[in-house]
């Protein structure tokens, strides 16, 4: 007989739940190296086909399943099993209206991604084919292209907690800061016009989570300060 | 149904996150800060006050040197400690500096134990 491990979910049911509550499941760990989205698809398959979360890609690419894992917010797909401590506490990402169980709405959040402008702004005619980086202004993408947007940075910082309202976030903002580094992108100014605000960029207090969260090892709290220092170097 | 739909739950945050040694370096700055905004007048004033009459610095004197007073002074000298380090950390990553991942929690560290030894020092010879 296999080893089990055990788990307490977060339970929420909108139509059935007065208020949210923590439920305990044991899981037969069956294989060296099983991720927590392994142990949830057990629950779900085997044990309560009610159990609701987000997941998709199962690699760590796609950003679906952002979970607070024993309090510190990461994806399930890439959490090994063995290296939480049991009883191993799902909930959803922290701060977050909850739909249902781990689901939460994410309106927000993209909102906030959407007001950053994420896409190329040009003055310069559409060439004919793409516009050309050296390897060098590539690189300089490098820290930010690869975020995934799973929120695990943002809902795991506690001025965003207070300010989400205002404060756009880590993720908002590494994607700003991702945008004010693309050589080919000519609205640095309007961007930083944007960001100047006391709200929405300076209530990051260096607090880190974001950088500590982050599944993709990215740092977000370098971002924030890459954005400050642009603010005062157009200033000087 | 609809009208529950509507009120859906806060899911938690600060009473489940785990607090990381970043968090509690950032918190505990914006802590010490606002202590020494109130302790810092206060022993200034209490200075002055010493410095300008013999009764009130027999009685300055006296709050000083019991427990209550020596502990103030103690607490105060960790706190403006605390966020003097802590404030050289804060500028370094302003300017760019020891910014990286591995860094960020370094630097942390550094300031939270050197925080802890001279708190204990400051403990024994006082």
């Amino acid at each position: 007989m296999s080893e089990k491990v055990k788990l307490e979910i977060y339970r929420y049911n909108p139509e059935s739940d007065d208020k949210p509550y923590m439920q305990s499941f044991e899981v037969p760990v069956e294989k060296s190296g099983m991720k927590l989205l392994d142990a949830l698809n057990y629950i779900k398959w085997h044990i309560d086909g009610s159990l609701t979360y987000r997941r998709s890609c199962g690699e760590g690419v796609c950003g679906s399943d952002g979970l607070n894992i024993n309090g510190v917010n990461g994806l399930g797909c890439i959490t090994a099993i063995e290296g939480l401590k049991p009883p191993i506490k799902v909930r959803p990402l922290p701060n977050m209206p909850v739909t249902r169980d781990l689901v939460v709405d994410m309106n927000h959040f993209f909102d906030q991604y959407k007001q950053i402008k994420p896409w190329l702004q040009s003055n310069t005619p559409k060439p004919e084919h793409e516009r050309l980086q050296s390897p060098v202004e590539r690189a300089e993408l490098d820290g930010s292209y690869e975020c995934i947007l799973c929120g695990c940075c943002t809902t795991s910082c506690p001025s965003w907690w207070w300010n989400g309202d205002k404060f756009l976030g880590p993720a908002a903002l590494l994607q700003a800061n991702r945008w004010l580094k693309d050589s080919r992108d000519d609205a640095a100014g309007e961007r930083l016009d944007m960001l100047e605000d006391s709200f929405k960029l300076y209530r990051c207090h260096q607090i880190m989570n974001c950088m500590e969260a982050c599944p993709k090892e990215l740092n977000p709290t370098k971002a924030i300060n890459d954005i400050k220092r642009a603010l005062v170097k157009r200033k000087v | 149904m609809s009208q529950k739909m509507k009120q859906s739950p806060l899911s938690p945050r600060l009473s489940i996150y785990k607090w990381r040694l970043t968090m509690f370096a950032s918190i505990a700055h914006r802590a010490s800060g606002v202590f020494l905004v109130f302790t810092i007048p206060a022993l200034f004033w209490l200075l002055l006050s010493m410095a300008h009459g013999k009764i009130t610095y027999a009685y300055g004197l006296h709050w000083l040197q019991g427990s209550f007073g020596t502990f103030v002074l103690w607490l105060t000298c960790v706190a403006l400690f605390y966020h003097m380090v802590n404030g050289i950390r804060f500028l370094l990553l302003d300017i760019g500096k020891t910014d990286s991942r591995e860094a960020m929690k370094l630097s942390a560290k550094i300031v939270v134990f050197s925080t802890i030894a001279f708190a204990l020092l400051l403990a024994i010879k006082i």
